[in-house]
């Protein structure tokens, strides 16, 4: 009866450490990042209100100059990876441009796939600066908590290259929800 | 108390005295095992192949509706030089950028009197800067009109060796090549391709552009700053992927071929485990009124069942050990043709390991359940028995 008394003990004391493990807190120093509640980490790069007067890509890219101050929508795509791995960089595309719908069995429709000849005249990339201007080492993604097809107004400098591409160097992202 | 075991020679001679019986078993057995080594060394040699054919500080820059497939990329001339010019995590001495342009694809390449689907590769010297695994076995660099030929890209093409030894001649693109020399590249991808000049590849192909541009990252360099540089120059369509990358999406590719690999390891170990059995079975049936005599003198069914084991795992490291002898000196090193080029069987410690091992299972286990059989009668019954 004593030995039964001990078993019982020892289960239930076990059952309470493991329940005491499980309720803890998640493993990992790396904090949660979601754009819906931001954290200490991204909220400096999360534009609080959403910037005035945002254009789509495509009539930014008609009219800007290299170094002219823009404010420019998009959603992030027009790659089958947008994001930039370790770099706070990212693509968008103009939202006036339509993406592939589910039902063409496109397994990327971020990629616009079904619009390619569309994306180049459309999509921008981003770069994400910090107060010394230099590019944020950090995937955007993870930072932001944003993700493909999420749309975004960016208030930035335009740099323009001769070719026509188009990057936005900003230091506040807002995503549109 | 302890178990008083039959003497060790008692099995050994035991297989002696049937050795007809004896010798089919081992054939059977080292059959299976080596049929395993067969498989396991294809699915090692593949996986090898694609292993060890990306640098890690290699970044391959090729165009963006390539879809993953170097053959079908086409980029401008000028990219070469713009990333040289752009990005500076790229990797230089003495004023010379890491930077390869090239140009790759698959055409009808004749070689003795075959012709068959080989791969091709125009390139520069910078090459040798970026391909850091390539060593020029035989001969020379390429000059105007030859090829360098990798050490399995006869096993692609489907002739014997010597049809690409130095002054050889090749023909592809309606032209004739001479082999200048040949080259290993760490069982790499690369050793089934012929290498030439890339203008040489140009001209032969009526073609202005390149199918790619590979670069050495600098140790400060990054991956990232590549792939923003691509994702920027829309201009370019060009997408960039570490080397390591595109070859891991290859071995991604050939999932199912692995699957299937490994799906034939477990039916030929299957297909030897009955095998095993049915000979276990006529070995230990045979045996019956031997075995009973063995319990009537006062040999316990424990001692008797661990002789039996005894004599099975003896066959089946015999086995083993002539299966792995006749692959390492048989299989070892042969060439094996695949879509992506060819590669080497690899009968190294871990097919080994596995193929003997599975082996020496079959050996033990086999021997189990005819033995049980026949320990279960009784020992008046089996004295009995014919």
């Amino acid at each position: 009866m004593l030995n039964l008394t001990h078993h019982a003990a020892a289960v239930g004391a076990l059952s309470v450490a493991l329940l005491a493990v499980g309720c803890g807190a998640p493993d990992g120093d790396a904090p949660v990042t979601d754009a819906a509640a931001p954290t200490v980490q991204n909220a400096a790069y999360l534009a609080p209100t959403e910037p005035e007067g945002a254009k789509g890509v495509g009539a930014v890219k008609e009219s800007v100059e290299d170094g002219d101050e823009v404010t420019v929508v998009g959603l992030i795509g027009g790659d089958r990876a947008p994001f930039v791995d370790g770099l706070a960089a990212f693509t968008i595309v103009d939202p006036k441009v339509p993406y592939c719908a589910a039902d063409e069995g496109c397994p990327t429709p971020w990629d616009y796939c079904c619009q390619q000849d569309k994306v180049p005249a459309n999509s921008a990339t981003v770069k994400l600066i910090d107060a010394d201007g230099k590019l944020v080492a950090e995937n955007a993604r993870d930072l932001l908590g944003i993700d493909e097809l999420t749309e975004v107004v960016v208030r930035g400098t335009a740099e323009k290259d001769d070719a026509g591409n188009l990057s936005v160097l900003a230091r506040q992202v807002y995503v549109r929800k | 108390m302890t178990l008083r075991l039959l003497p060790w020679d008692y099995g050994i001679r035991n297989l002696a005295r049937r050795p007809v019986r004896s010798l089919l078993t081992l054939a059977a057995l080292a059959t299976v095992v080596l049929l395993m080594l067969v498989v396991v060394g294809f699915i090692r040699g593949l996986e090898t192949s694609l292993a060890v054919s990306g640098d890690p500080d290699v970044m391959l820059v090729y165009s963006l509706g390539a879809e993953e497939n170097i053959e079908n990329s086409a980029v401008p001339a000028r990219t070469a030089g713009v990333l040289e010019a752009s990005l500076s995590g790229i990797r230089q001495r003495s004023g010379v950028a890491y930077v390869s342009p090239e140009l790759y694809f698959g055409t009808r390449v004749g070689g003795g009197d075959v012709t068959s689907l080989g791969l091709v590769r125009g390139v520069t010297p910078t090459a040798s800067l970026v391909r850091r695994s390539v060593r020029i076995t035989s001969g020379a660099w390429p000059g105007p009109g030859e090829i360098l030929a990798g050490r399995l890209a006869h096993a692609k093409l489907g002739v014997p060796a010597n049809a690409l030894r130095p002054g050889s001649t090749v023909t592809f693109e309606n032209r004739d090549w001479t082999v200048s020399g040949t080259f290993s590249a760490g069982g790499s991808a690369f050793e089934s391709e012929l290498w030439c000049r890339l203008p040489d590849l140009q001209s032969a192909l009526n073609r202005q552009d390149l199918g790619l541009v590979a670069l050495t990252l600098a140790p400060d360099g990054s991956a990232g700053e590549i792939d923003l540089f691509s994702k920027q120059r829309k201009d370019l369509e060009i997408t960039a992927t570490p080397e390591t990358a595109y070859y891991g999406a290859m071995q991604t590719h050939y999932k199912p071929v692995r699957i299937l690999a490994w799906a034939v390891v477990a039916l030929v170990a299957g297909a030897g485990a009955f095998a095993g059995l049915n000979m276990m079975y006529g070995a230990v049936a045979g045996r019956t009124r031997e075995i009973a005599a063995l319990r009537a003198i006062g040999f316990r069914r424990r001692a008797v069942l661990l002789s039996l084991i005894q004599e099975g795992l003896v066959l089946a490291a015999a086995a083993s050990l002539l299966a792995g002898t006749a692959a390492l000196l048989l299989i070892n090193g042969l060439s094996v043709r695949f879509t992506m080029g060819a590669f080497a069987l690899r009968v190294d410690g871990t097919t080994l390991l596995i193929g003997c091992g599975v082996g020496l299972l079959l050996g033990a286990a086999g021997a189990v359940p005819p033995a049980l059989k026949a320990l279960r009668r009784p020992i008046a019954e089996s004295l009995k028995a014919i």
